[in-house]
Formats: C-alpha cells, sequence, structure tokens
C-alpha cells in the first residue's frame, strides 16, 4: 500500500540506511470465493473476497487447523494442490472463481471453513483446538480438520466424526434442476452455505461432543437447525448480500408499511405470513436452500405463521429443524423491523409509497441487517456454552441463548432476548422453566443452602489464545484434577446424579473464555462440562448400556459457580433407549449391517434414506 | 433360544406326551395328530417355505406360504438343492392339490420356487394364488411401485456388476434378491396355467373361507394402501442424483469431475510437500464414497419387505400369524391402532417375519401376543447376512413364548451353517429329514 509519504514528493532527503526495515506480518489473508454459489452466476455480490487469519500455509492449502486434501475416493486420484503462499496468487488476494480449476475450490473451501471457524472463535472468546483423542490411527494431518473437496460423486456433504472430516459431494445436475443445466458437475464444496454448515456440525462435535449421542427427537433436528441458522446468518451478516437484495426490490419498504406488527412493545409474533410473502430476505433465505430437497426442508418454515402446535407432529429432522431455524429468524426480522422502524417511517413520509429506495437508506438498511445478524450469529453460537452437555433439546437452547445473552449485555437495549423469547413461543418450544418470563428462563446456580455461593478454588483460568501446546495441556491437566474433585464434592447441589458403582463423574472440558460486551466490557469466565456416565444392563442382562448425562458449569474468575445446567442420566435412560428404539425401526442397514444408532449419522441424515 | 441348562417345566413334558406323533410319522404331512392345524417349515437356506395343513370335514386342505431361497443362501442336501427337496416333499404330502398359495412379496427368497417348479406346479391342482396389491397389473399405483423399483434394481445391478462387487454378501446380495423374479410372477400372475384364481390384497381385507374352507377367515393386516404408509413401500426418491457405473442408459456413468490429465496429480511429486493419506484411511473414504449405492440398495430392500402380506389365519378358534418379510414400516401401518392388542392376544402361531431381522418383530408387536401361549417358528440362517437373526431378539422371543420356538437351521446340513452350538429344540417342535413340524393348539 502506498504511503503518505511517498506521494508526497519530497525525494530530496537523504536515503537512509539500506537494510530494509522490517515489515510487520500481514494479519489477514484476502481470498475469494462465490458467496452463495456458481449457479447465482456473476452478479455484484455473488463474487466477495473473504479476510481469513493470516497463516502460513502447505500446499492442500494446509494450515494449523484445517487439511484440505484433494482426494476423489470415487474415482481413487488426488487433484493438484494449490500453493495460496505462491506469489501469484498472494498478489491477486487468491484465484479468480472458477468452476474448472480444483485449486479454485480448494481456496474457496478452505476459506469459507476459516472463517466459520474465526467466527465462533470470536464469539466464544477462546481459541477451537480438535481433540486429538478422536483423531484415527494416522498422525499425519493430526489435529486439523481434514477436508476433502471433491470426496465422492453423491448429491450429499457431511462431517464425518469418526474420521474427523467434511466429505463434499459432486453430481450431474438431474434434468429437472432449474438453475443448473442437465448433466453439469455441481460441486458442493462450492456452496458457501454447505461448506458453513457442515463446517459448523464439525465445531459442535468439538464443542459439545455428546450433542453427538442421540437420545432424543430433538438431538439430530437440532444439529441440522443450528448449521443451516448458522450458515444463513453468515449470509445475512454479509452487508453486500443484503445492499443487493435491498435495493433490488422495494420489498422492505412494503415492510415498513406493514410495521404496526413490529411496534416495539407489542406481544406475540411479531412476523405474521403476510410479510413473509413480500420479504426478499426470506425469499433469499429459501433459495439457498433449494438446490438440495432436505435443506429446502429446513428452511421452508421461515417467515410462515407460526403454529404453537407443530413440534408435536413434526417428527422428521429437517421439518422439526425448520421449526428452530423459524423461530431464530422471527426474532431476527422482528429486531431488525425495530431497528429500522424509524427510517422506514421517514421513508415513507418522504417518498411515499413510489419511488426506489434512496442508495442512502439501501446502505443503512442493509447496514443494520448485517450488523444484526452478526449479533444473532454471536449469541447464537455463544449459547453454546450455556447449553447443557448432553441431551439438547429446543427449549434447553431457549434457555442458554438467554442467559448467555443476559450474562453479556444485562440490559436488552435492542429486546433481542424479548424477541427470541417471543418467537420461540409462538413456535411452541416449550423449555422446561415454570413460564416464559426472562427470569424463569435464566438457568439457576448450585442447590446450596442460605444462598450461599459454591466456589472452586485453584483453577489455571490463563488465557489459552496465546499459550504453547504444552502449556495448554499442563492447565488443562491441571484443572481437569482441580474440577473433577470440587465436582465429586459436590454432585448433588451442582444437580448431578449421586455417584454410584455404576455411575461415575468425568471432567472432560474446561476452558477459561474472555468475552466483550457490545459496550467494550470484558467479561472473563471459565466454562467446564462435567460428564456423568450411568451404565444399565441390557434385556440379557449382559453387556451394558451407557447414558451421559452431566452438566455444564459457568464459574466467575474467582471460581464461584454461576450456572450449573445439568441433566440426569438415570431419567434419560428410557427416553433414550425407546429413542434408539425408534431409530433402529426404521433404519434400512440395521437388519444387514451392523448399525449403532448412538451417534448422530449426518451422512445418512443429509441423504434422507 | 432354549439351551440345554434349562430344567424342562412339567406341562411341557406333557404336551409332549399328549401330541407323541406316530411311529415314523415325521415323513408324511397330513393325517397325523388328527384336528389339529399342522404347519411345517422347511429348512431351505436363506429363504421361506411353510407348509399348513388344516383338517376338514373333507379331509386335509394345503396353504403354501412362499416357496422361495435366496440364490446366496441356497443350500444343497446330497447334492440337491434343499428347495427342490422342499417342493417334491409337497408335491408328495398334498397329493398336489393346494388350495391356497400365498406369495407374502416379491423377493426372490420368497417366490423363486414357484418360478423353478413353474412347470410342476402347473400338474397341481391350486384354487387361489394370494399376491400383495403392490403386485396388481391392474393397480396404477403398483404398477407405478413396481416399475420404478424394477428399473432401480436392474441399475443397481449393472453398477455392482460393473464395480466387479460380488453378490454373496452385502448390498450386491439384498439386490440379487430383488432381481431375477420375472418367471415365478410369470407363473404366479396366471395362475400356474391351471385356472388358480390370483386375487391381491390390502390391509384390511377378509378373505372369507377362501378357496372354500369353511371356518377359515384370514384377516388381511398389511401391505397398507394409506397414503401415510406408502412412502415405506416406495424407493427413495434421491435416486436421480446417483450416477452409478454402468448402470444407466444414454452412457452417462461415473462423473469425473476434472480433467484427468490436466489435474491428476501423483503424491510422488518430490515438488510439494503434500502427505500421502493411509491406505487405511483411504479405505474408509472409499467405502462411503460407495455407500450411497449401498444404502440406497438396502433401502429398496427395505420397501420390498413392506409390501409384504401380513396375514393373520383363524380357523377352529386358532390364530395363525404370517407376516412374510414385514419390516418396521409395515407393522407401523397398524400395531398401533387400538385393534391390534386384541388381534395379537389371540395370536396361537406366529411365522417370525423376515428371518429374525432387528425390526422386522417389533416390540410393540411382540409384546402384545399372550405370554407362553403362543409357538413361533423362524426360518433363518446366517449365510448370506451374519447379522440375521437378530442376536437381539431371541432372549425376547424366549420370554414371550416361554421358550415354544425353532429355528430351521437347528437342522444340521452339512456344509451349510447352522444354529449355535448349544441350541435345543423344544420337544414340541418334531423334526423331519429337513423339516420341522409343529401342531397348533
Ligand atoms: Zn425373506
Ligand atoms: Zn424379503
Amino acid at each position: 500500500m502506498a504511503s503518505p509519504d511517498s506521494t508526497s514528493g519530497r525525494a530530496s532527503l537523504p536515503p537512509k540506511s539500506p537494510k530494509p526495515r522490517p515489515i510487520a506480518p500481514a494479519s489477514y489473508r484476502p481470498l475469494k470465493a462465490y458467496a452463495f454459489d456458481p449457479s447465482q452466476g456473476k452478479y455484484f455480490g455473488n463474487y466477495m473476497t473473504l479476510n481469513v487469519k493470516y497463516e502460513r500455509l502447505q500446499p492442500g492449502p494446509i494450515g494449523a487447523q484445517i487439511a484440505v486434501i484433494d482426494y476423489d475416493a470415487s474415482n481413487d486420484c488426488y487433484y493438484e494442490p494449490v500453493n495460496l503462499d505462491e506469489d501469484a496468487i498472494l498478489i491477486r488476494d487468491g484465484l479468480d472463481p472458477s468452476e474448472s480449476d480444483p485449486r479454485f475450490h480448494q481456496q474457496m473451501v478452505y476459506a469459507v471453513v476459516k472463517e466459520t471457524i474465526e467466527r465462533f472463535e470470536f464469539a466464544l472468546g477462546r481459541p477451537i483446538r480438535w481433540r486429538a483423542a478422536r483423531d484415527p490411527k494416522d498422525a499425519l494431518y493430526r489435529g486439523k480438520l481434514r477436508i476433502f473437496p471433491h470426496c465422492m460423486q453423491e448429491a450429499n456433504a457431511y462431517y464425518d466424526p469418526s474420521l474427523h472430516a467434511i466429505l463434499f459431494g459432486y453430481f450431474a445436475a438431474p434434468a429437472d434442476d432449474e438453475l443448473n443445466l442437465p448433466g453439469q458437475t455441481i460441486f458442493t464444496c462450492l456452496s458457501h452455505d454447505i461448506v458453513a454448515h457442515e463446517t459448523t456440525h464439525a465445531l459442535i462435535d468439538g464443542i459439545r461432543p455428546y450433542f453427538m449421542e442421540q437420545t432424543s427427537i430433538d438431538t439430530p433436528a437440532f444439529h441440522e437447525a443450528f448449521a443451516d441458522i448458522i450458515a444463513l446468518l453468515q449470509h445475512f451478516s454479509m452487508t453486500d448480500n443484503m445492499r443487493e437484495t435491498i435495493a433490488g426490490t422495494r420489498g422492505l419498504l412494503e415492510m415498513g408499511e406493514l410495521a404496526p406488527y413490529a411496534q416495539p412493545g407489542s406481544k406475540g409474533a411479531q412476523i405474521n405470513a403476510e410479510i413473509a410473502r413480500d420479504n426478499p430476505l426470506v425469499a433469499l433465505a429459501k433459495q439457498f436452500g433449494s438446490a438440495m430437497k432436505l435443506r429446502a426442508g429446513l428452511r421452508s418454515a421461515i417467515g410462515t405463521k407460526p403454529g404453537s402446535h407443530e413440534l408435536e407432529t413434526k417428527t422428521e429432522p429437517h421439518d422439526r429443524g425448520s421449526i428452530l431455524v423459524a423461530a431464530v429468524f422471527d426474532a431476527y426480522f422482528t429486531s431488525y423491523l425495530k431497528k429500522t422502524h424509524d427510517l422506514m417511517s421517514l421513508a415513507s413520509a418522504y417518498a411515499g409509497a413510489s419511488a426506489e429506495l434512496h442508495p442512502y437508506l439501501v446502505n443503512r438498511l442493509a447496514d443494520a441487517a448485517s450488523k444484526t445478524a452478526k449479533q444473532f450469529e454471536h449469541i447464537c453460537i455463544r449459547a453454546l456454552d450455556y447449553c447443557p452437555v448432553t441431551d439438547i433439546r429446543f427449549g434447553d437452547f431457549l434457555q442458554a441463548l438467554i442467559t448467555a445473552d443476559y450474562d453479556l449485555v444485562p440490559d436488552d437495549p435492542y429486546g433481542y432476548r424479548s424477541a427470541f423469547i417471543d418467537a420461540f413461543r409462538s413456535r411452541g418450544i416449550r423449555p422446561f422453566a415454570s413460564s416464559y418470563s426472562e427470569e424463569a428462563l435464566r438457568w439457576g446456580g448450585p442447590q446450596v443452602k442460605d444462598g450461599s455461593s459454591l466456589q472452586c478454588f485453584g483453577m489455571n483460568v490463563s488465557l489459552q489464545q496465546q499459550m504453547a501446546d504444552e502449556d495448554f495441556r499442563a492447565a488443562q491437566e491441571h484443572n481437569a484434577k482441580i474440577i473433577t474433585n470440587f465436582a465429586k464434592q459436590h454432585a448433588v447441589e451442582l444437580g448431578l446424579d449421586p455417584i454410584a458403582e455404576n455411575c461415575k463423574i468425568d471432567v472432560f472440558s474446561f476452558h477459561p473464555v474472555l468475552r466483550t460486551a457490545p459496550d467494550g466490557r470484558p467479561l472473563l469466565e471459565m466454562v467446564a462440562q462435567v460428564l456423568q456416565t450411568l451404565t444399565l444392563p441390557d434385556e440379557g442382562g449382559k453387556p451394558a448400556a451407557k447414558v451421559h448425562g452431566g452438566a455444564a458449569l459457568v464459574f466467575n474468575v474467582d471460581g464461584t459457580v454461576r450456572y450449573a445446567i445439568h441433566k440426569s442420566a438415570n431419567r434419560l435412560a428410557a427416553l433414550q433407549a425407546a429413542y434408539r428404539a425408534q431409530l433402529s425401526n426404521h433404519s434400512a442397514l440395521s437388519p444387514y449391517c451392523d448399525v449403532s444408532n448412538a451417534q448422530v449419522n449426518f451422512r445418512a441424515l443429509h441423504r434422507g434414506y | 433360544m432354549p439351551t440345554k441348562k434349562r430344567p424342562r417345566r412339567n406341562n411341557r413334558a406333557k404336551t409332549k406326551t399328549q401330541h407323541e406323533p406316530a411311529p415314523g410319522g415325521t415323513s408324511g404331512g397330513a393325517g397325523e395328530r388328527a384336528g389339529k392345524i399342522q404347519v411345517r417349515m422347511f429348512r431351505v437356506g436363506f429363504g421361506d417355505c411353510f407348509l399348513l395343513t388344516l383338517p376338514t370335514a373333507q379331509g386335509p386342505r394345503y396353504i403354501l406360504v412362499d416357496c422361495g431361497v435366496h440364490s446366496k443362501g441356497n443350500i444343497k442336501l446330497e447334492g440337491t438343492s434343499l428347495l427342490e427337496k422342499a417342493f417334491d416333499n409337497i408335491a408328495q404330502v398334498t397329493g398336489k392339490k393346494l388350495s391356497i398359495v400365498i406369495a407374502t412379496h416379491p423377493h426372490q427368497d420368497h417366490i423363486s420356487g414357484f418360478g423353478s417348479f413353474a412347470k410342476q406346479f402347473g400338474e397341481f391342482s391350486i384354487s387361489e394364488v394370494w399376491m400383495p396389491w403392490t403386485e396388481d397389473p391392474d393397480d396404477p399405483q403398483a404398477k407405478s411401485l413396481h416399475d420404478k423399483r424394477t428399473t432401480l434394481v436392474s441399475r443397481l445391478q449393472a453398477h455392482f456388476a460393473a464395480l466387479g462387487m460380488s453378490e454373496d454378501i452385502g448390498p450386491a446380495a439384498a439386490v440379487a434378491n430383488m432381481a431375477g423374479n420375472a418367471p415365478a410372477f410369470q407363473a404366479l400372475h396366471s395362475g400356474f396355467g391351471v385356472g388358480a384364481k390370483v386375487r391381491y390384497f390390502k390391509a384390511g381385507d377378509l378373505a372369507k373361507e377362501p378357496a372354500g374352507i369353511q371356518g377359515l377367515n384370514v384377516s388381511i393386516l398389511g401391505p397398507p394402501t394409506d397414503q401415510k404408509f406408502l412412502a415405506q413401500m416406495d424407493p427413495p426418491a434421491n435416486d436421480h442424483y446417483l450416477r452409478l457405473r454402468g448402470g444407466d442408459t444414454g452412457g452417462a456413468g461415473m462423473v469425473e469431475p476434472f480433467d484427468r490429465q490436466q489435474w491428476s496429480f501423483a503424491k510422488e511429486d518430490p515438488s510439494l510437500a503434500w502427505p500421502e493419506l493411509p491406505e487405511a484411511y483411504k479405505k474408509e473414504l472409499r467405502s462411503r464414497a460407495n455407500s450411497a449405492v449401498d444404502e440406497l440398495a438396502f433401502a429398496l430392500d427395505q420397501c420390498v419387505n413392506n409390501c409384504s402380506i401380513v396375514a393373520l389365519l383363524s380357523y377352529q378358534g386358532l390364530n395363525l400369524l404370517f407376516p412374510g418379510d414385514a419390516q418396521y414400516g409395515n407393522w407401523e401401518s397398524w400395531v398401533k391402532s387400538s385393534g391390534s392388542a386384541s388381534l395379537l392376544s389371540g395370536v396361537s402361531f406366529y411365522k417370525v417375519a423376515h428371518h429374525g431381522s432387528v425390526n422386522a418383530n417389533p416390540k410393540e408387536a411382540l409384546e402384545k401376543m399372550p405370554d407362553a401361549k403362543f409357538a413361533a417358528m423362524m426360518s433363518t440362517q446366517s449365510r448370506p447376512w451374519p447379522s440375521i437373526p437378530a442376536p437381539g431378539l431371541l432372549p425376547a422371543l424366549d420370554r414371550k413364548t416361554g421358550k415354544q420356538w425353532v429355528r430351521s437351521d437347528a437342522i444340521a446340513i452339512s456344509g451349510a451353517p447352522s444354529a449355535p452350538a448349544g441350541t435345543v429344540v423344544p420337544p414340541v417342535f418334531q423334526e423331519g429329514d429337513f423339516w420341522f413340524d409343529y401342531f397348533v393348539g
């Protein structure tokens, strides 16, 4: 970049030392990518540049957290890997979008995965480190999430926990495809949406590994919904996308006219079907999902009239997940409307119903839409640390959202929390709390007598951001010991089941986190996951079924337990067994193969059979 | 499975003495234990072949439920296929007279014999041939299911052949079971050319005194026609994304996403420090790459099983349940209904569904059957599916039947996989040369 000095013409200064001054390493690496996917063409907004944190890369690209390996298992061959540190590529912000060059695919998939990881790191206030223990035998690529951009010929892409890998498929467009030529190869790794969705599955596995265990009908639905919420919010958080959409339609102006439905303080559902029909954001959201039928299902409820009994009948994971997606987007649209209500009123007062939106207004609206999306994404991700350790239910997620956001932004200036509560209530998502009031929804602390507090002494709360691997491991070991002893000693107060021969306690995750509130206030705390394993005999009385319960603990920096978010393994046992039997009943594979229904299988979930 | 350690209860010993067969009577079917319904389960390998003998005032009447064997689970005795021996026995026992032939569903392991012995069946006198409604050539919905299935089966077969995959195991074996059934159907649809009345049944039908057998009523519980359950019989729709190797007309085979000449990359290339994936890991990836097609084959197999006729035969106050290979999707259509409890609580005999697979004998159904008041027969074998019968089902059968159940592979056939050591045959089941007899009631 040109500095002001070099253009000021003061060439007469005597030359300084011939030794060139060191240049600080770049903090970001710009990389080109499709904002949607190739079928959206070249219109402005579909080509974008992502700025991901700079790291040295090997050809692949292979970095510290991610290894992109272009092995095609269907054709049993490798494709040439891109070297993003090559000068010719560095100088032009990465390769230009191209469907026919696999190296661009590798670049895009790297950029979007990295971007998604970074959003999680920012929201969670700590770096993402993959657990090495789950890695398969090979030492290569240890500790990295493996990405296979062209793994198989299939209209599918999925995260595979046992391989610690994301497998992307490619396929020939079917004859009835509206966006692609029949027979044309479609690459799932070129869909921003799909890449973000799969990366989110991998991240959830890293953050809440026991969510992968299927305990109820909500388990697969939550995974699908959450991954899609993140993928969608990423689109909405890109200002360029929003500017295009808002300018290209007058939809938002019409929404302004419908604003009475969205008056701040009004009760009940803020978004109804009437608004949805003309809402370009909703149309866009649905369009993203149209390429793959099941995923389209996830978005089918966005902007529809809420029904409070839908959860009772929707059992297919994508149908069910669509309700959670819709609830989050109801809350998002409501918040967005509230924020832009004044602008809309001014616009309609001055321009009437006729004119196109003024570009200034478009900018302001796009800005509001994308900022709100970013904040919603952070709230949703942050809520993960406030979710139970096992058996996630939609209602738990609402409680986690409310608690997490309250901790960071106690006064709720934009009314996000009331928007969430209204939206979840209208869609019939019921928490186990006594009411939908914010106080009732917030998780409780440990059950201790006379209002005293419970404190865990001696934890190492140094931040892990800059820690070397050995120091990180030492700190982890130290904290494991301290927190395990603490949890065993206070099992009952923390809401755990009484410890018994067949009911053991284990602490497997503990992280100091540093979060920054919107007002710049830092919040330092410690989060830990206590696992409780209940071992039960099966019908024959012999081998054992395992049920996992436990508690997520949130500590103040002084070790005081602020929240103990617990699930009883004993209470979960019967429900889990019934649900897994149900899965086995419907599986076409279970008669012939050794299929376990213990873990979520994204391959089958995304495929639909 | 009953084991040797279990002391025999008195009442069972009593049952045994009460019904001791006439000496040498195990090779014949009719006439024994006069007045009782006899069920003969043949050991054919992996497949079903059940002969029912109903005593009537006019003498014994015979019903044949399925007659087939899986080509990869076919076994021989003294050089002859056991299915052929079973057919010979049927011809001999029945005097070539069958009142009803039921073909429960279009799987080789249930109907192959109708094709292989079509000519011989043509010398029988057969009154009625029963098939599920999904085989009715005049039903447009059935036809569409049928066409979809046939197309998919031939594509899958070509695909597995192109991959050089053995049909002995795995998904290719499942596909083999769905193929080559045309001769059987030709015979069945034509009433074996002997003027048998061909009838198609759906859930809710009631056959009153079929083939003129007085006092026999057959309630049909499956397959359903309800839209809600149709999906359980309809092949997965996603298949149009698949380009099967060798399986497509018009030459559209596997996709090569990039020009191999240009982009294929030798990992030995020293200019790029790119660690090769371990072979074991690549193998895992390749198996996942194939899984879409593999699992499609299993899904299709399940659809076919869910087309099974589920027949509850009521005669002389006894109820015999023959569910074919119905898997959960078929059961689900009626087992949750309010009437199912009274139906199932009166069962006196149960043909274990789908060779004892894990999701063909749902708990909801088993639990509604009367404790220790019914017997069960399971035609099974661990080849070609080592996971069949499902180990978890066996203790449940022990408990529900009061250990009154038997598996066909308890008959030792040299060269064929047999039931685990220690398997004991309860005395109520009479072992013949290659069959078990059970007298109901
Ligand atoms: Zn069968
Ligand atoms: Zn079958």
